[in-house]
């Protein structure tokens, strides 16, 4: 199985086969060894390597998996060929637009732009209130508003599309 | 000596006065909302009394609701802990009024600190150096834009009601005053109910020193040396230190010596803080929080008092029993706020279930901390789960001790800042002492390159460990029509959605 993992802003390429019950595993093309061993059912694990012993943390559903190693936290983004060939081929199609996306979970406060209007890249669109605190939520690129589904006072959750910019041409 | 009391608070700080309450002999009466049905403190008080609703406002600050659980539970004093209702002069008088003892501040000290402009007044009559700025708040922005010309930019403008970082703005170019302005305004609205505001002159390396006071109901007043607050970021702490690597012996009379004159301006007894801005060798009053700070075990570990044990005391009419000269502040001590935020997307806060807990331990390490696995963390309430406390003999040492603290915890589940506190404990400028309050946010937080390669390997593993266990699962669907299939029984127990579960 090829998994494509995205640590720290760079894909790297993992291939497992098992073979007779172990792990074969490949990175970027180069054989690795390792060995992985679960020290519990909830997330401790002990990675083999070189020699020498590292104890991670790992939290994740698959998609989105957390390691953390020595209190360095990595958070990775995995993807199998088909999950790869459907995302690219996703971002392709937004061109750097696309929906806004509420960042986390929280309150529509104040709306700063109006459908057609045009905004610069990093133009605050609106206010969403969360613990109490405001934060601007900001243009990801230049370009025109074509909708905004955001409300004043409009309770949204994290990844709710708040607003769709269509690019500058 | 009271032999019961009510905490109305949650989260760590009720479980820190809980801790201390019981090793004093005193039972704890434990109030709590629906969430927090599960929560520690709850499980950790002799009694815990259900105050109903999901919002703060329909429990930890419903005054009738609390007021009431301690009469029916016989609690004979209410400690607020920080946060809530903690400073609200009206809640603790109401609390007097009803024969209950007030473990905190007079309220006339609270009323008298709380707002930033009386404060001001008091404070540069009893000659405790403040930073240039407005005596009176105003309420729109063209005066607002008057003011700020006459004291000259970079300027600080500043909630009159505030508190916890919010309703505060800088602001370094005249052009940018108007929007800053109505943003801050309009927030110390939603968030205290006043949108007047404060403006005062930025200074420039500026250092957030705070001095611990102490004082008794016969009036002896203490202070118990400085904490160092720097390492913030939208004036929300990260990391805090006791002693400043800044202040020397003589500047720490100074300050202690302007830090009591504060408190006793004022009439205080109970423990307080007061808060210093620091900026190149000179210390001006900025505010003082009437209450237990968030980072007071700093102070407990140099100095070896309990704050909370000496609140109680005091609370009871006791004398504090001992003087300035006897307070010997020895060794070095760190503390590193755990809270639920994402410091690799600026810290915007986080939310998930506890899971997967590694908590460290070892010689001088302390954890003041409500979680637990299974835990909800959610928006209701303040981000902070925890706080994790170092002592060494001095600061290098107690800077390596936190770095391996924090190496051994793992908080599953949610994003916390531990990897920015470990960033900057490992920065060769923390290391020197040489920051500021600016010196988090110049910071990008990133995972170091070196382990990335074993990282991507051991997620790619567990995501195939993932797999393979949900195709063993019971549960799993695929599983129950593959193994139906082996029995002969498909038309028995397949479920499919939006059908009812067909039966034999």
């Amino acid at each position: 199985v090829k998994t494509f993992v995205e640590v720290n802003g760079r894909v790297r390429e993992v291939e497992l086969v098992e073979r007779l019950g172990e792990l074969v595993v490949t990175l970027d093309g180069r054989p690795i060894e390792v060995s992985y061993e679960e020290v519990d059912p909830f997330g401790q694990v002990i990675l083999l390597h070189g020699g020498e012993g590292f104890a991670l943390s790992i939290e994740g559903n698959g998609q989105s998996t957390a390691v953390t190693l020595a209190g360095h936290r990595y958070d990775c983004t995995l993807e199998d060929e088909r999950e790869r060939a459907a995302n690219l081929a996703a971002r392709a199609a937004a061109k750097g637009g696309g929906p806004v996306k509420a960042v986390m979970p929280g309150v529509v406060l104040q709306l700063l732009v109006a459908p057609g209007d045009e905004v610069e890249e990093g133009q605050p669109l609106l206010i969403l209130e969360a613990m109490k605190m405001q934060n601007e939520i900001a243009a990801p690129a230049a370009g025109k508003v074509k909708k905004l589904t955001a409300q004043p006072g409009m309770a949204v959750e994290a990844r709710q599309p708040l607003c769709v910019i269509t690019p500058q041409a | 000596m009271f032999d019961r009391i009510l905490i109305a608070n949650r989260g760590e700080i009720a479980l820190r006065v809980i801790r201390t309450a019981r090793e004093m002999g005193i039972e704890c009466v434990a109030v709590y909302s629906e969430p927090d049905a599960r929560a520690l403190h709850t499980r950790m008080a002799h009694v815990a009394v259900p105050l109903g609703g999901r919002t703060p406002a329909e429990s930890y600050l419903d005054q009738d609701k609390i007021i009431d659980a301690a009469l029916r539970t016989g609690a004979k004093a209410i400690h607020p802990g920080y946060g809530f209702l903690s400073e609200r002069a009206g809640f603790a008088r109401r609390v007097q009024e009803a024969g209950l003892v007030w473990i905190g501040p007079p309220a006339s000290a609270i009323e008298a600190m709380g707002d930033k402009i009386d404060s001001r007044r008091a404070m540069v009559k009893a000659g405790v150096p403040c930073v240039p700025g407005l005596t009176d708040p105003v309420d729109d922005p063209a005066a607002a834009s008057r003011a700020a010309h006459e004291i000259g930019f970079p300027i600080c403008i500043k909630a009159s009601a505030g508190g916890g970082g919010k309703g505060i703005r800088v602001v370094r170019e005249p052009g940018d005053l108007g929007s800053a302005f109505r943003a801050a305004s309009s927030e110390a609205l939603a968030s205290f109910g006043d949108g007047r505001m404060y403006l005062e002159k930025f200074l420039d390396e500026p250092r957030h020193v705070e001095v611990q006071v102490l004082g008794d109901r016969h009036g002896d007043v203490l202070h118990l040396g400085e904490r160092e607050c720097s390492v913030q970021r939208r004036h929300q702490k990260l990391i805090e230190e006791c002693p400043s690597p800044v202040v020397d012996g003589a500047t720490r009379a100074r300050m202690g010596a302007a830090a009591v004159a504060a408190a006793r301006a004022v009439g205080y007894h109970s423990a307080g803080t007061v808060e210093f801005l620091w900026s190149r060798g000179e210390f001006y009053f900025l505010e003082m929080n009437t209450r237990l700070q968030v980072e007071h075990p700093v102070t407990e570990m140099i100095t070896g008092i309990d704050l909370v044990r000496e609140q109680i005391r005091i609370a009871a009419g006791e004398h504090l029993g001992y003087g300035q000269d006897d307070v010997r502040p020895r060794g070095h001590s760190i503390e590193v706020r755990v809270n639920a935020e994402n410091p690799f997307q600026g810290f915007l806060p986080s939310t998930g279930t506890i899971s997967n807990l590694r908590i460290p331990g070892g010689p001088w390490t302390r954890l003041d901390s409500a979680m637990y696995r299974g835990m909800e963390v959610g928006l209701a309430y303040d981000p902070m789960l925890a706080k994790l406390i170092v002592w060494a003999p001095d600061r290098a040492q107690a800077i390596a001790r936190m770095v391996r603290a924090i190496q051994e915890t793992n908080v599953g589940g949610v994003h916390t800042g531990l990897p920015a506190a470990l960033q900057v404990l490992l920065h060769p400028a923390f290391a020197r002492g040489e920051f500021d309050t600016h010196f988090l946010e110049g910071l990008t937080i990133q995972s170091p390159e070196q382990y990335s390669d074993l990282v991507a390997v051991a997620a790619a593993i567990h995501r195939h460990r993932l797999a393979r266990r949900r195709a063993l699962s019971p549960k799993d669907s695929a599983r129950a029509g593959w193994s139906a299939r082996t029995r002969n029984e498909l038309t028995g127990h397949v479920q499919r959605a939006g059908s009812q579960e067909v039966s034999q």
